[in-house]
């Protein structure tokens, strides 16, 4: 005999299953793209950190130890290199980066702090 | 309340529809920021910061192809490269031709026709008076004034020597020496560009310090944009944005490399005629050519000789230049597209 009551009835189900894809849809927004601005900071090559601009709530201080000592500072939005020992200091005034494609580098420390993501600046690349 | 046959396929008509148009959504929103953000890498060469931004297949490759050629020509142009075609051209300065590898010969070739087209005001026989103010230590110091002086003679393009048919070079006396500083960066974009052009990306973009090269076009189609750097660091985004459908652009700025001693600063641009940084009331001279090494040697040249000298050479090159002056003044000589972004700065044109 069929239940008066069934636990899901047709409606419930195609209810459920257009809830589920505008879950899914919003999850899949949610997640990080290659859009987003990640600050990505470098020693010799090597990655040191990686970070989305975004997702950085208080400021941070990040100290690269080597023959010539490179500060960064994380902060909501931006990062910049706030002290260097070396001479020229063009790393330093460079001042603070907050969208895709800017860098700031320090050649003597061989440091170098650029932000990735997808390009809305309309800048592929810098002169002087 | 009963659902009849007919609202239950209307339902599923619905939701199959937005299913469908999500997924559309999603899949078009997928592979357009994957296309359009293009592969990125970074490397050290040549004293710099080498920045490649490339666009379509093969981009990963092609790019690790790039870095080690421009490895590879810095371990031949560098004269501070121990056992370099340059280093070798130098010791045997005063002795013998040598046999070089084609690349350094074609990179001497265009450092020859600069400072052929300047009279020395790029001159690649610097050595003798760079090495001695050595910018590119982490301590440059002042010259004293009588080493300058006694140093000022070995200088001279004329010295060096290139036979492009058997590919020898040949420094003249013992005390020449070569240094391909004012030119490596260009040359290293030039290298660049040749292999885009083989891999068969869509397109792509490097800097190697302020040297730039562009080659193909972006995923949208424009042209590729180029900020460029204020010199006093103020504007975030640069005093404008100059605009490059092919070829390359290099800067020489008097900001890049300093010191200061007694109050004084100097800079890194000699000029080969006094052997003191260069003045010619310019801040930084950008200049935009086909070839990455003739930018970067008309960049130092054009800054050593001022506007006025400099715009018979620009239009016998071809080239295009952007004078940034001690008085906030920009002037753009020849076919530029530029699209000015600090208001700290005046702009006007010169036809060459």
């Amino acid at each position: 005999m069929k239940s008066q009551f069934p636990l899901f009835r047709k409606r419930d189900i195609l209810v459920f299953l257009v809830a589920a894809v505008l879950a899914i849809a919003g999850f899949l927004q949610w997640i990080p793209k290659s859009g987003t601005p990640v600050a990505v900071i470098e020693q010799n090559g090597k990655e040191i950190r990686r970070v989305e601009l975004s997702s950085i709530t208080q400021p941070e201080t990040i100290v690269l130890e080597g023959e010539i000592s490179v500060t960064v500072l994380l902060e909501p939005g931006q990062v910049s290199i706030v002290h260097s020992d070396c001479p020229d200091q063009i790393c330093v005034n460079t001042g603070a980066l907050t969208r895709p494609g800017q860098s700031a580098v320090c050649l003597p420390a061989r440091v170098s702090v650029r932000i990735v993501g997808e390009n809305n600046s309309g800048i592929d690349g810098m002169t002087g | 309340m009963k659902l009849s046959l007919s609202s239950v396929k209307k339902w599923t008509v619905v939701a199959a529809a937005l299913t469908v148009l999500l997924a559309a959504i999603l899949v078009s929103q997928l592979f357009f920021s994957k296309t359009s953000a293009g592969y990125e890498a970074t490397a050290w060469a040549m004293g710099s910061y080498v920045q490649q931004t490339l666009y379509g297949d093969g981009a990963e490759d092609t790019a690790t192809d790039v870095s080690s050629a421009i490895t590879e020509l810095e371990n031949l142009i560098s004269w501070r490269v121990a056992d370099s075609d340059i280093e070798k051209l130098n010791s045997a300065a005063g002795t013998e031709w040598l046999e070089l590898d084609e690349r350094t010969i074609d990179v001497l070739e265009e450092a020859l026709s600069v400072a052929e087209a300047t009279d020395g005001a790029y001159d690649p026989t610097i050595l003798p008076i760079s090495a001695l103010w050595n910018f590119d230590s982490d301590e440059p110091t002042l010259p004293e004034k009588e080493k300058i002086t006694s140093l000022l003679p070995y200088v001279g393009y004329e010295f060096l020597r290139i036979n492009t048919e058997e590919n020898t070079a040949s420094l003249r006396n013992h005390g020449n020496g070569v240094d391909l500083g004012g030119i490596g960066k260009g040359a290293a974009c030039d290298t660049a560009l040749e292999i885009y052009q083989e891999s068969g990306i869509d397109g792509g973009i490097i800097a190697v310090g302020g040297s730039v090269g562009v080659y193909g076009s972006k995923p949208d189609g424009s042209a590729w944009r180029i900020s460029v750097r204020d010199p006093e660091g103020k504007a975030e985004d640069g005093l404008g944005v100059l605009s490059l459908k092919e070829g390359c652009v290099s800067t020489s700025g008097s900001y890049e490399k300093t010191f200061t001693e007694d109050g004084v600063t100097y800079h890194h641009l000699l000029d080969a005629k006094t052997g003191y940084p260069a003045e010619s009331g310019l801040v930084s001279v950008t200049v935009v050519h086909e070839s990455g090494a003739i930018s970067d040697a008309l960049a130092t040249a054009c800054f050593v000789l001022g506007i006025e000298d400099s715009l018979p050479v620009l239009k016998e090159f071809g080239a295009s230049a952007l004078f940034i002056d001690e008085e906030h003044h920009i002037t753009i000589a020849g076919e530029m597209e530029f699209e000015q972004i600090s208001t700290d700065y005046t702009v006007s044109r010169q036809t060459l």
